[in-house]
């Protein structure tokens, strides 16, 4: 059994991570469908779905749960929710959770919070993990799927409880209630005017209050900040546990594979552990399998055949092109490649198709009601 | 059904597009094609990209260098277009530098939503106004913008930090720099994507904001990496059926590549309403100035770039 279907029918948490483009979001909806149809009650949590997955997972408005209906594809006991991720209302009801409802408002009707709450680094990251722990400890859910969010980096959302921790325990926040102390200790009372009066020179060159809006709010968001360090780091824990399984999506692609090369080496720093990758997109089989020097095909027209040959050699070519890139990723991630997915023609529009995919995944499995198929075969 | 993208009298293009669509290579395709119908063409990329390899280029540096007589490029640097910015008001060097490594103004920069963008733009604004001896130093600018998640920042700063600062030398920047923007005279976006289906909704979503909302000049997307059709339905009908030869296995995916590309294709016409520019797909991905070619040919045919 292959890591990655062990924690599939075992763990609590499924991250899939990988540079945007490779299909990440329809390996995650394929992995929880799996899963479901193995009998686990599972969630998936979406980021940013094509319009197609969406469909199929019946996500319209809001962040769910929508019961996905497996009916027809021999579902056992389990089921699948599908949930899209809504920064803003998960940061929302963190702040709710933990703070005073007098706190709250303040927090919440604050102008610069809003803008922050979207825009300030790592916020929609955290969030996605918050939402992520949540489900796993609350939602009653055997296993959460998750899609993590098109970051630069995907690697800031698993680092991001880290960097809001580093964050809040940083000086930032004193800096931001009282800016001069980014000055040497004991720094002369010159350099606190000069500051003083450049940090207000700015405010008033651009036109923007932000300076003092920026303490109001951290003023206030720091009367929660021990509550919110426990909760970072409970959320930490679950992400670091034995549960927790870490899947990389690849496309064999040199674009996508270079910045998912990039996305490897940074997870390496964060010090969490990828499980398996999964490469998706790949190209028919028959074109690593066979030699060149195939035998020719007869009965066509010479000049049929000869365009044939040509398409065979060039996409041979390509083939090999993509397995030449690949090779030092999956060196690089020093994890196994556990399973690959052909290149489809269009993302998954059924539940059939994101089943198909698990069949691809785990064709030892016994699915007898799905057929593995890819883009020409 | 063609679209032509009339680079009449306009000096900024700006290039934009889903991470991974060929935005880049896009971008540096279209300064060759326009250099070498003699328009003394400044390719810019923000951040650290791509860019230099493609035009021939050893490294690309915050000051223009010039790789041929009618083509120079150049990098911005969103942090070092916010130091120079910081420099420029505080005029107390080392200050502004301790500031700069600050968190605390680092989130104020994120707080300031559109700050380090409207920098960016600022840059290209003076580039596009430089003169030497009376005439613009540069015809055109392809700006190679950030993947649309970040370009529609990029794009819609000077209206969301206008919210923020109604008077002042800032806001007479905004107004400068919407102005660009929106000047169909002078600004021409172009969208890029590649005939899948996840590239094409998210062209179709920026499109509609930016032509929407933005209200930007926008010209017709360009489709890179259009595979070719190797087979006329008649072919398809003589070998199509059973049968697991590896040459009809390849023949098979080219078919069912095609298609899906053709009704990818098809749906971003209908949503836009509009012809597009074709770019074909490159069997080997392009790396250097001369694998560029078929590209700049392509973009220099569709703009209508006498060589």
């Amino acid at each position: 059994m292959t890591p990655l279907r062990r924690t599939l029918e075992e763990g609590r948490i499924v991250l899939c991570v990988g540079h945007g483009g490779v299909g990440k979001t329809t390996i995650t909806a394929a992995l929880a469908t799996w899963a479901a149809r193995r009998g686990r009650r599972t969630a998936v949590l979406t980021v940013d779905p094509a319009q197609r997955l969406k469909d199929t997972l019946g996500l319209g408005r809001g962040d769910g749960p929508r019961r996905v209906s497996l009916g027809g594809l021999g579902a056992r006991a389990g089921h699948l929710d599908a949930y899209l991720l809504d920064v803003k209302r998960t940061f929302d009801e963190l702040i709710v959770a933990l703070a005073a409802p007098e706190q709250a408002r303040t927090i919440l009707e604050n102008r610069l919070y809003q803008n922050l709450s979207g825009s300030l680094a790592g916020t929609a990251e955290y969030m996605a993990v918050e939402r992520v722990y949540r489900l796993a400890h609350e939602g009653g859910y055997d296993l959460v799927v998750v899609d993590t969010p098109p970051a630069r980096h995907a690697v800031d959302f698993l680092d991001a409880p880290r960097r809001l921790l580093a964050l809040l325990e940083s000086r930032v926040f004193g800096i931001l209630k009282d800016p001069t102390t980014i000055l040497p200790a004991g720094g002369s009372r010159l350099a606190r005017f000069v500051l003083d009066a450049v940090l207000s020179g700015l405010e008033r060159f651009t036109g923007i209050g932000l300076v003092r809006e920026v303490g109001d709010f951290v003023r206030a968001i720091d009367t929660l900040s021990g509550a919110l360090t426990a909760r970072i780091r409970a959320v930490q824990a679950t992400l670091a546990g034995a549960g927790t399984s870490l899947v990389l999506v690849a496309a064999p692609e040199p674009r996508l594979v270079s910045e998912t090369g990039e996305l490897v080496e940074a997870l390496g720093r964060t010090g969490l552990r990828i499980g398996g990758i999964v490469v998706n997109r790949s190209l028919p089989r028959a074109l690593f399998e066979h030699p060149a020097d195939v035998t020719p095909l007869d009965g066509l027209p010479p000049a049929l055949t000869a365009r044939l040959r040509r398409g065979y050699e060039d996409m041979q070519a390509l083939a090999a092109r993509q397995e030449a890139v690949l090779a030092p990723l999956v060196a690089k991630a020093k994890a196994p490649v556990v399973g690959r997915v052909p290149l489809m023609a269009a993302g998954p529009g059924s539940l059939a198709e994101l089943a198909a995919i698990g069949a691809h995944l785990f064709p030892e499995a016994d699915e007898p009601a799905v057929r593995a198929r890819g883009l020409g075969q | 059904m063609a679209a032509r993208l009339s680079l009449g009298s306009q000096r900024l293009v700006i290039v934009t597009g889903k991470g991974g669509v060929g935005k880049t290579t896009v971008a540096a395709a279209l300064a060759r094609a326009a250099s070498a119908a003699g328009r003394r063409t400044l390719a810019v990329e923000v951040g650290n990209g791509r860019l230099a390899p493609l035009l021939g280029a050893d490294t690309l540096a915050s000051e223009p260098v010039r790789i041929a007589p009618t083509l120079s490029a150049a990098r911005i640097e969103p942090e070092d277009a916010l130091a120079d910015f910081v420099d420029g008001v505080l005029r107390f060097r080392l200050l502004s530098r301790r500031l700069l490594g600050s968190t605390s103004f680092q989130i104020l920069a994120a707080a300031a939503p559109g700050l380090t963008e409207l920098l960016v733009l600022n840059k290209v604004h003076a580039w596009l106004e430089a003169r030497r001896l009376r005439r613009p130093l540069y015809d055109l600018i392809v700006l190679d913008a950030p993947a649309s998640g970040h370009s529609l920042p990029l794009l819609s700063a000077p209206r969301t930090l206008g919210a923020f600062a109604r008077l002042g030398p800032i806001a007479e920047l905004l107004r400068t720099l919407g102005g660009m923007l929106a000047d169909r005279s002078t600004t021409l976006v172009l969208l890029v994507t590649t005939p899948e289906e996840l590239a094409v909704r998210e062209t179709i979503e920026l499109h509609a904001e930016l032509a929407g909302r933005e209200r930007l000049p926008l010209g017709p997307p360009i489709v890179n990496a259009m595979p070719e059709r190797r087979f006329s339905p008649r072919d398809v009908e003589l070998f199509d059926g059973p049968g697991d030869h590896p040459w009809l296995i390849a023949a098979r995916f080219l078919v069912e590549r095609r298609r899906e590309a053709e009704s990818q294709l098809g749906a971003l016409r209908r949503e836009l309403g509009s012809a597009v520019v074709r770019l074909p797909f490159l069997w080997t991905p392009p790396d250097d100035p001369a694998s560029l070619e078929p590209l700049a040919e392509g973009l220099a045919t569709a703009a209508g770039l006498a060589a």
